[in-house]
């Protein structure tokens, strides 16, 4: 309950943070769900939205779009595609991990193989590359969060503290 | 684990390597150092039948891998069931607040252990879920020895364990795979935070029939489907919580750590609280941990995070301050201070809405440079002030998270207080110190 509310309120406050800026013009639900995929085109949300039960909302900032997906699991998955409609980075919370072969993409093998090199404790990664960023948390029956993202990718003026 | 882990592990190995390319290292450790490290005061040695040795040490397999940093090992006997002579002692098996249940790593495990089914006979297995990888093993049940404590018929998880299928996609897919000793960083976990199982209600029915989220799945010789557990006591459990007695906590104290760090560190965990003269309440500072969560507050820098941990299972101080210089290249993700900095937050317990409960306390701690402490004394493995970065999002952390480390148990005494249990000073779920 109380991490349920927390989780929540930790999206409520992305959101907020959307709707303060008065700049949230589409909200909209589909039937399936979708998953963001790292590098691919935005439309992957919606090609991928067929296997699972799950809401999705986007919302529209002056030079990136953010839609975010709440997963049947209690995951909300958030991915943030710049203007030219490509997806430069997703973030997450919940309680598990998000499945990163999904989301991270054709990113996915070079995450594990230099995770598998450089590690921190179990609950820490903070994976710095040439060209992805992964920062990830997560406590077993606590709450998971963390983000991936392209650094290259990112959009002129879009600041790494609105990716959340 | 690898705590610093792999970063100071690889670290190590190039200055090991340095100095044997320099003709040797220039006397080793003949002398202790004058000051600033290398010794500790060790508390006494266990004695009681309630007593577990605990020790920050290397790790399994530090003489290829690298040293661990500050990462608390020790043993643990684990028997057939029933049988009190088909028994093995394990060590290097880490200890952990910050998960529960015990979890060994099958190649460290000679003993013929019985799985747990589920269903029509399937294999009952768990994708336990790190932040930074997953493992992937049949649940088995073991009679277990812990110091003098025992418990009958415990289900753990047996993690990289033949015949089952491999981890599916759903498992697979959440990270790297941390199922042989080298992946993992120990022997295996021993799971001794505030639960008594390690997902609790919401793994009973969930699973493939719900769409909800479930560490646990049902395994044919061939295929692995998510699964509810049915019963919470078949679900992997924190040991202490089926000890015959002093099974409502545990107490873990260790030493103090000078400034630059030790080459090793011992210290105890004693099971239960107020159940003998040797594991008394005293006058503590009280932290009512979230019973849906195991989380409380931290308000640090102005920040509120409400999702904080005590965890020894974590190597340092983990938190957010864009302030503080951080380390870069093998030392990224932590911190990287040009001097010693001198830091506080307040810490105060949590309801079951999330809403701050009891009194908020003061914790003073110190950030020094990741990079010179591994550098400058390379043997060194036990850190009092070693922090890492949680990432800074605008003006509170991405996380709203604090995590008090292993280091915040240094030159303490800590009351863990589980679930559902008392003492006589309160109702856990609670961290006393």
């Amino acid at each position: 309950m109380g991490a349920g509310m927390k989780s929540r309120s930790g999206v409520d406050r992305s959101l907020d943070r959307v709707w303060r800026t008065g700049l949230l013009t589409a909200a909209l639900l589909l039937p399936g769900i979708a998953s963001a995929t790292l590098g691919q085109p935005e439309a992957s949300v919606r090609t991928d939205a067929t296997q699972l039960k799950g809401s999705v909302q986007a919302s529209y900032q002056a030079n990136y779009r953010v839609h975010e997906i709440q997963l049947p699991s209690g995951m909300a998955l958030r991915e943030f595609v710049s203007l030219d409609g490509n997806v430069f980075a997703i973030a997450w919370s919940g309680r598990s991990m998000p499945n990163l072969r999904q989301t991270l993409g054709q990113f996915f093998d070079q995450y594990v193989a230099a995770m598998q090199v450089r590690r921190g404790d179990h609950r820490h990664v903070q994976l710095e590359l040439d060209n992805l960023v992964v920062q990830a948390t997560g406590h077993m029956r606590g709450t998971y969060s963390g983000r991936a993202y392209l650094p290259a990718a990112v959009p002129a003026g879009v600041s790494l503290g609105d990716v959340n | 684990m690898r705590a610093l882990s792999k970063i100071l592990r690889i670290a190590g190995l190039t200055s090991i390597a340095a100095l044997t390319a320099c003709g040797g290292g220039g006397g080793g450790s003949a002398s202790a150092p004058s000051s600033g490290g290398g010794s500790t005061t060790p508390p006494p040695p266990p004695t009681a039948a309630n007593v577990l040795a605990v020790q920050v040490s290397p790790g399994p397999d530090s003489s290829t891998q690298g040293a661990d940093i500050n990462t608390l090992f020790t043993s643990v006997t684990v028997c057939v069931p029933g049988s009190t002579t088909q028994c093995q002692t394990i060590d290097n098996i880490q200890v952990d607040t910050g998960s529960y249940g015990l979890r060994l790593i099958a190649s460290a495990v000679t003993l013929t252990l019985p799985v747990e089914t589920i269903g029509a006979g399937d294999t009952l297995v768990e994708c336990t879920e790190f932040a930074d990888g997953y493992s992937w093993g049949s649940v088995v049940k073991a009679d277990l020895q812990i110091a003098g404590e025992t418990a009958s018929s415990v289900p753990i998880q047996l993690i990289g364990s033949s015949g089952i299928p491999s981890a599916p996609n759903t498992c697979s897919g959440t990270g790297t795979a941390e199922n042989t000793v080298a992946q993992f960083g120990a022997n295996g976990l021993l799971g001794v935070g505030i639960f008594a199982q390690d997902c609790g209600p919401s793994c009973q029915t969930a699973g493939s029939a719900s769409d909800a989220y479930s560490s646990y799945y049902a395994c044919t010789a061939s295929s692995c489907q998510p699964t509810g557990t049915g019963t919470l006591t078949a679900q992997v459990t924190n040991p202490v919580t089926l000890f015959a007695t002093d099974n409502n906590g545990v107490i873990i104290t260790l030493a103090s750590v000078p400034t630059n760090g030790a080459a090793s560190l011992t210290g105890t965990m004693t099971f239960g609280v107020d159940t003998q003269t040797n594991n008394k309440s005293g006058s503590q500072s009280i932290v009512a941990l979230d019973p849906d969560d195991g989380e409380f507050s931290t308000a640090f820098n102005g920040q509120s995070l409400p999702d904080s941990v005590f965890d020894t299972g974590s190597n340092g101080y983990y938190f957010a301050d864009s302030s503080i210089t951080q380390c870069s290249g093998d030392y990224a993700g932590f911190y990287c201070p040009s001097s010693v900095l001198s830091l506080s937050a307040m810490v105060q317990g949590e309801n079951e809405t999330g809403a701050v409960v009891g009194t908020a306390y003061l914790v003073p701690f110190s950030v020094a440079n990741a990079e010179s402490l591994n550098t400058s004394e390379p043997s060194y493995i036990a850190f009092s002030n070693l922090a890492g970065v949680l990432p800074t999002t605008g003006n509170a952390a991405l996380t709203g998270s604090f995590d008090w480390g292993l280091p915040f148990y240094y030159g303490r005494t800590v009351y863990t207080v589980f679930e559902g249990s008392t003492s006589s000073v309160g109702s856990g779920p609670y961290v006393a110190f």
